[in-house]
């Protein structure tokens, strides 16, 4: 039983884990996009801020190839949905050695690589304006955007066929046969009993289509040529420098998926649902008619209700789906546009004043301490040297030290006043970011690692360990002082 | 003959119209968008790389040199091989098993899971939840990864808080960012077919099997994987082909090393401008990757039919 438990535990976190992975990257980007630092990054965090929103309204590649991935988006969709849904309708009439044969050749598009997809348009379409007499420029048919929409269909056509294939399995051809039985064309019978049957399938294809279009980068970095697509500049974006921007659309990106998604599982589930109704009612219509085959008699009225009920059950929530989904998308929309559309949004300019302030306080602070610091140490080597090299090695010392160049005054003045030194506070330690601003932290590196070394050295009559210990950091501990 | 009177009988069926429509979607789909690209680009890989103005000129002719320089580099390249392009080509096949083989161990108690623990709602929404990554843009996805792994990343500065480093440690140059990356991207297409293919098992069987005393281990080895084998050949084929394929991870995420085929081809096209070699290249990795994918079916005894999802 402990085992059995320790396993439960065990699958439990692997699939928490398992989740982690799936959902951290994307929570922590678009955490990122509300850090006000210049860099995406959650930790350390400065600022929330939307101040990135606006931002990308202002890249104008940026909106060009957004602008050039919904025609695409939109192109694809009106592509690839009816090539799907004939494919599926062709399968379907196929025998069974022609259906695996064609099937193979449709669904192959999706295994071909990307790269060689968009590689293979753009020099069909090159090479027949080539055999036309027509040269590349001059070619309307070798163009960015046309060949992107043919190179994309290319294989998302194999996505929704697949859509569209799941959806035929459950149709039934009695429908249409009755329909023709009862003096439809065949035409009218199409439109009238197959594509509404099938209305729930090009939704959700059609869904599919778009995202995978809008997504696509692999074939539309060939096929677009010179144009961008959304894709394509930020996939140049994210290569060459990379800021919070992106983070930002990253979020905006995620809150659509959220919504795309949400609307397609909502018509996909409508769907199954809407099958498993027409399902059970012609399992209901059938046992009923074996009841009244074995009884002769009518009905024994149980079975007959039995049909309706789930579907006017579900009627109800389905409704509510529908709503959420809509309401869901209006507020997204929304939002979205809340934030893109006007500049004045949260910028958090009264945060980051604050932090600009309080780090440049800290640096002084820091400044200030280790100024004091140094002082400090000047005196003590005062006091263990008064009398024979305190002139030369002073006058040594000043040239070299800019320290002393601010310091000079406040050590004939105020000698007591310097505070005792913080040990946390060496110029080499933590806070390396002020640090840089304490000159003699530069020198001061090198005769830490090697102090005998660096002593005679220098050709200076000054003592060595007088001027090393300027200049050596460990100086402010106390064990260099009982030297 | 029988070609028209097939025609005929299939017109009639669907009545003229609409036969029309799906013939002529059919047929613009196959051989205008599948099949006569392929066939060209497999022309072109065969041509020298000619100015504008001697295409089709008398020296447009047919040769083996862009496969030749696949292999054996320039005509003045002094090692025996173009070690340099090969290896890549090497790596990237590699890179790929490898990936194909984390995704397969990673999906595999997930997909089960999914299939036979988790019921009802939680299940539902699992299933759900694992649909929204896929659908966030593939760029997206990497660059997240370069937010984690980047040298101020999340990572990095987790690990040095807790002080179990105090240098940065740089993922993107040890390629793990990369490996990383690439397992996220194709995740959900190694979990959907196994799940499929694991749900439609009868639990009964693994029951029959726990009660004659199977240890855990050897119903999923002996029941539950070849039962699952269709499914796991298909998300297998379409990590490997994906990830053999795959552009913007090893762009994004690829360290300064590590080079994948398809940056290779991209270079042909755009700053090496020699077409031709490029699409020689891009035909090499289809059939390698065809070739690798239909051998190892052979071994597991599969047929090419039942992949799809």
């Amino acid at each position: 039983m402990r085992s059995h438990q320790l396993m439960k535990l065990m699958i439990g976190f692997y699939i928490v884990l398992f989740f982690g992975y799936l959902f951290g990257p994307l929570i922590i980007m678009s955490v990122t996009a509300f850090n006000s630092s210049d860099f995406p990054r959650v930790t350390p965090w400065d600022c929330f801020t939307l101040e990135w929103f606006p931002e990308l309204r202002r890249d104008r590649f940026l909106v060009e190839g957004f602008q050039n991935s919904l025609i695409i988006g939109v192109g694809v969709v009106l592509l690839a949905t009816p090539m799907g849904l004939a494919g599926a309708l062709f399968l379907t009439q196929l025998g069974r050695r022609a259906r695996s044969t064609f099937y193979t050749v449709m669904i192959s598009p999706i295994l071909v690589p990307g790269v060689v997809l968009g590689i293979s348009t753009i020099i069909f379409w090159r090479r027949l304006g080539e055999m036309a007499g027509v040269s590349g420029e001059q070619n309307i048919l070798y163009d960015g955007i046309f060949m992107t929409i043919l190179g994309q269909s290319t294989f998302i056509s194999a996505f929704t066929m697949l859509v569209f294939i799941a959806r035929l399995q459950r149709f039934d051809p009695a429908l249409e046969e009755a329909a023709l039985d009862l003096g439809a064309t065949k035409p009218q019978a199409f439109r009238k009993v197959l594509v509404p049957f099938l209305k729930p399938a090009i939704a959700s294809a059609a869904v599919l289509a778009f995202l995978a279009s809008f997504e696509n980068y692999n074939t539309t970095v060939f096929t677009i040529l010179q144009d961008k697509t959304l894709t394509t500049v930020l996939a140049s974006k994210v290569r060459y420098g990379i800021d919070p921007s992106i983070s930002a659309l990253a979020v905006l990106i995620v809150a659509l998926t959220l919504v795309g998604a949400f609307v397609y599982e909502v018509l996909r589930r409508r769907e199954e649902r809407e099958a498993q109704e027409i399902e059970a009612r012609a399992r209901a219509a059938e046992r009923l008619d074996l009841q009244e085959a074995a009884t002769g008699e009518g009905p024994e009225a149980a079975p007959a209700p039995a049909a309706p009920t789930p579907s006017g059950g579900r009627g109800g929530f389905r409704l509510e789906a529908h709503h959420l989904a809509i309401l869901l998308a209006l507020v997204a929309v929304a939002g979205i546009a809340r934030l893109m559309l006007s500049d004045d949004v949260y910028t958090a300019d009264a945060c980051k004043e604050q932090i600009r302030f309080e780090k440049l306080e800290r640096q002084q602070e820091l400044m200030e301490r280790q100024r004091q610091l140094m002082q400090e140490r000047l005196q003590q080597q005062q006091q263990e040297q008064p009398q024979q090299s305190a002139p030369r090695g002073d006058d040594y010392r000043s040239i070299f030290d800019p320290g002393n160049l601010q310091g000079a005054e406040p050590r004939v003045d105020e000698p007591e006043a310097a505070p005792a030194p913080e040990s946390d506070a060496g110029p080499g330690g933590a806070q390396d970011y002020p640090s840089i601003f304490a000159p003699q932290n530069l020198l001061g590196i090198e005769p830490r690692v090697d102090e005998p070394q660096s002593a005679p050295q220098e050709p200076e009559d000054a003592p060595p360990k007088d001027y090393q210990s300027i200049f050596d950091p460990n100086a402010l501990q106390p064990a260099p002082q009982g030297q | 003959m029988a070609l028209t009177g097939w025609l005929k009988s299939f017109l009639g069926k669907n009545g003229l119209l609409v036969g029309l429509y799906i013939l002529i979607a059919v047929a613009v789909w196959i051989v205008l968008l599948i099949v006569l690209p392929q066939l060209f680009m497999l022309d072109f890989s065969f041509r020298y790389n000619l100015p504008p103005g001697q295409v089709g000129g008398p020296q447009d002719v047919y040769t083996l040199s862009n496969y030749k320089y696949l292999v054996f580099g320039s005509p003045g390249n002094q090692a025996a091989y173009n070690w340099i392009d090969l290896s890549v080509f090497g790596q990237t096949i590699l890179a790929a098993i490898f990936v194909t083989l984390i995704d397969l161990a990673l999906c595999y108690p997930i997909a089960y899971y999914l299939a036979h623990v988790a019921k009802g709602a939680t299940g539902r929404l699992l299933v759900l939840s694992l649909i929204i990554p896929y659908w966030v843009n593939e760029i997206l996805r990497a660059f997240a990864f370069r937010i984690i792994f980047g040298a101020s990343g999340v990572i990095n500065n987790a690990l040095i808080y807790i002080g179990v480093i105090d240098q940065p440690i740089d993922f993107i140059r040890e390629d793990v960012a990369l490996y990383t990356g690439l397992s996220y991207a194709y995740i959900l297409l190694m979990i959907f077919p196994i799940y499929n293919a694991v749900e439609s098992l009868d639990r009964n069987q693994v029951e029959a099997a726990r009660d004659m005393g199977a240890s855990w281990l050897r119903i999923h080895w002996r029941i539950v994987i070849p039962y699952a084998k269709p499914g796991i050949a298909s998300g297998c084929t379409m990590v490997f082909m994906l990830t053999a394929g795959a552009l913007a991870a090893p762009q994004i995420l690829g360290g300064p090393s590590s080079l994948w085929f398809t940056q290779l081809i991209v270079q042909w096209f755009n700053t090496g401008g020699n077409w031709p070699r490029g699409s020689a290249y891009a035909i090499a990795l289809l059939i390698a990757c065809v070739a690798f994918v239909l051998f190892m079916m052979r071994i597991f005894k599969i047929r090419v039919g039942e992949i799809g999802r």
